[in-house]
């Protein structure tokens, strides 16, 4: 859990973290607007590159960033197993005889050996998801190349498309330039400053009733504890275990039971700490809707020009393509 | 058996560059039996990640921790069952608010034993039994725990670990939050469960008064490494307490200044006000 970056703030001094939040919320919604607009894959590739040079301005480091992006590969993976047995459009890419699977004497057993070596290799080997490719061709290898003696059953034939292929590349490209980018956002972005970019965007909505001052306390009180009550409800975990509370374990009944001495607890201690801030802010004299003054005011500067320009002319570019 | 350290290290993985190192190669042994422990350190020293590892909530880093020879190492060991060595040494966390969940006393004490298959009616039994210990009477069995005043608390969350029956006692910070006559009360309580049942007792204080009156080992942490592993009275004689961000206990520091000022020969080492009030008056006599 600790590895994930999406919404994350790094501090660091680039330029990205010198660019009002005002603007980047803006720009970056802007740009995601540009990378949808985009409709071939060299036009995505040209932008990722800009998504690379962006990181390289904010000085952040990309393997970290990456590393992070960790949890969205099985939505690649879907997106991939997907596109490849339900697009059927475009030309076939592979030959007709490395179309067929065949289930004979000896490539059944092969597969399965196969399949006992990955998953021992499995457990021995880091790179989990090289492995699981690797698998993925040495059986399809396997299958395909071995020689036809005494078939079992029918061979099935398995064909992939060149618009599956083409698709597939072009979603999984948008899916981590569109998340590379609004991560970009909160990773530059402190979340005090960015709910006060919120808050100042939200000001014309007070003309239909809604209280940007409210709405923006209420982001910046929960990104707040979230921290605080993960710990605490590790805490509470921990206490509960050493009372025998197995939560990987056990009859459902019992789990329900023990789910319930999580909860009951973090809701006790949530509801406390609630008053004692109420308190807290009170006996400082905030009173909600009055006009409180900032140490910070956000302020617009050259950067925000050059951000501007630059976003400006990403999304004429990208609207020219589009038309 | 007990407890075994051997280099013992955890370390805190993060956003941060550089793991936080909370124990360091820590090497120590518990015995099951007979032991007032009194475990100190100031804040941050590693005090409760060491207890953590006391029954297996956490694993270590490096080195292994043998509870009642069972080794327990990084790895996760599918042939252990972490849940029974949980029920040998008991955890108290400093916090009650952190385990009272049930609508009465008498069910959130029977949490711990239920979850270990003890039968209904044993655990009943058991916390009848357990709520005697802590020195409070039937009728609490049938209350709230949330209407309950911060010792009232304090003493049900212990019951709910006493009602295990663990062999090791681990107390993280018992007597914080409670005036001094509650801090008395309570130690005269885990003095006389330590007597009655020989079960060993771990206690996690900063109260250097309580350490010294007493505990008879010490075990002191600081910045996660192991200073000291011995006597109480072997501990307040050594001179470079402050520099380990340690006090001395009162008796002691009055005893020497009144030795300072007056030029006065009493001996310093006196466990309880009253046996300080003695060694003056002797002196005082003379």
């Amino acid at each position: 859990m600790k590895s994930i970056v999406i919404g994350q703030y790094i501090p660091g001094d680039g330029f990205l973290y010198k660019v009002d939040p005002r603007t980047k919320l803006i720009g970056i919604l802007f740009l995601l607007v540009a990378v949808f607009l985009l409709k071939t894959t060299t036009e995505l590739l040209i932008a990722s590159g800009i998504v690379v040079l962006f990181f390289l301005i904010a000085k952040l480091s990309i393997p970290r960033i990456l590393k992070g992006l960790r949890p969205i590969v099985v939505l690649m993976l879907f997106t991939l197993v997907f596109q490849f047995f339900f697009n059927q459009t475009g030309s076939p890419v592979l030959p007709d005889e490395r179309t067929l699977l065949n289930l004979t004497v000896v490539s059944i057993p092969s597969f399965i050996l196969w399949t006992i070596l990955w998953r021992i290799a499995r457990k021995k080997i880091r790179y989990r998801f090289f492995l699981l490719l690797t698998y993925i061709a040495g059986a399809y290898a396997i299958l395909n190349l071995v020689p036809v003696v005494i078939p079992i059953l029918n061979p099935i034939t398995f064909q992939i498309y060149s618009n599956a292929l083409e698709m597939s590349v072009f979603v999984i490209i948008r899916l981590m330039i569109v998340l590379t980018l609004s991560t970009l956002l909160t990773l530059t972005t402190k979340p005090t400053d960015l709910t006060q970019g919120i808050e100042k965007l939200m000001r014309p909505l007070k003309l239909i009733g809604i209280q940007s001052e409210d709405f923006a306390l209420i982001i910046s009180i929960s990104l707040r504890y979230i921290p605080t009550i993960l710990d605490e409800a590790n805490k509470i975990m921990l206490a509960q275990a050493s009372r025998g509370a197995d939560f990987s374990e056990g009859k459902l009944k019992d789990k329900i039971k023990q789910v319930i001495s999580l909860l009951v607890p973090m809701f006790i201690i949530a509801f406390k700490r609630s008053e004692d801030l109420a308190d807290a802010m009170e006996s400082r004299n905030f009173v909600p809707g009055k006009l409180r003054s900032r140490i910070h005011e956000l302020k617009f500067g050259r950067y925000d020009i050059v951000m501007v320009i630059f976003v400006l002319l990403a999304f004429g570019v990208s609207l020219y393509l589009a038309l | 058996m007990g407890i075994r350290f051997e280099h013992v290290s955890y370390h805190y993985s993060g956003q941060a560059k550089r793991p936080y190192e909370a124990i360091k190669d820590i090497t120590l042994s518990i015995e099951s039996t007979n032991e007032f422990i009194a475990l100190v350190g100031h804040t941050g020293s590693g005090k409760s990640t060491l207890a953590q590892h006391m029954n297996a909530l956490v694993f270590p880093s490096e080195g292994a921790v043998t509870l009642f020879g069972r080794t327990i190492t990084s790895k996760r060991d599918k042939t252990i069952k972490y849940n029974d060595l949980r029920r040998k040494v008991g955890l108290v966390f400093q916090f009650p608010e952190y385990q009272l969940f049930e609508e009465t006393v008498e069910k959130d004490i029977m949490f711990g034993p239920l979850n270990f298959h003890i039968p209904f009616a044993e655990a009943r039994e058991l916390a009848v039994k357990a709520i005697h210990l802590v020195g409070l009477d039937e009728s609490y069995l049938r209350r709230n725990p949330f209407n309950l005043s911060g010792g009232e608390k304090k003493r049900v969350s212990i019951a709910g670990i006493l009602a295990m029956d663990p062999e090791i006692l681990v107390l993280d910070e018992p007597t914080s939050g409670l005036d001094p006559k509650g801090k008395i009360q309570m130690m005269e309580l885990f003095q006389s469960i330590q007597r009655e049942t020989k079960k060993t007792i771990i206690l996690i204080t900063h109260d250097m008064d309580l350490v010294y009156r007493y505990a008879n080992r010490v075990i002191v942490l600081d910045a996660g490494q192991l200073v000291f592993d011995g006597t109480p009275d072997d501990l307040f004689k050594r001179a470079d307490l402050e520099k380990r961000h340690l006090d001395y206990p009162q008796t002691i520091r009055v005893l020497n200044a009144i030795n300072q000022t007056l030029g006065a020969n009493i001996s310093v080492y006196q466990k309880t006000v009253d046996d300080a009030y003695q060694a003056l008056l002797e002196v005082l006599k003379r």
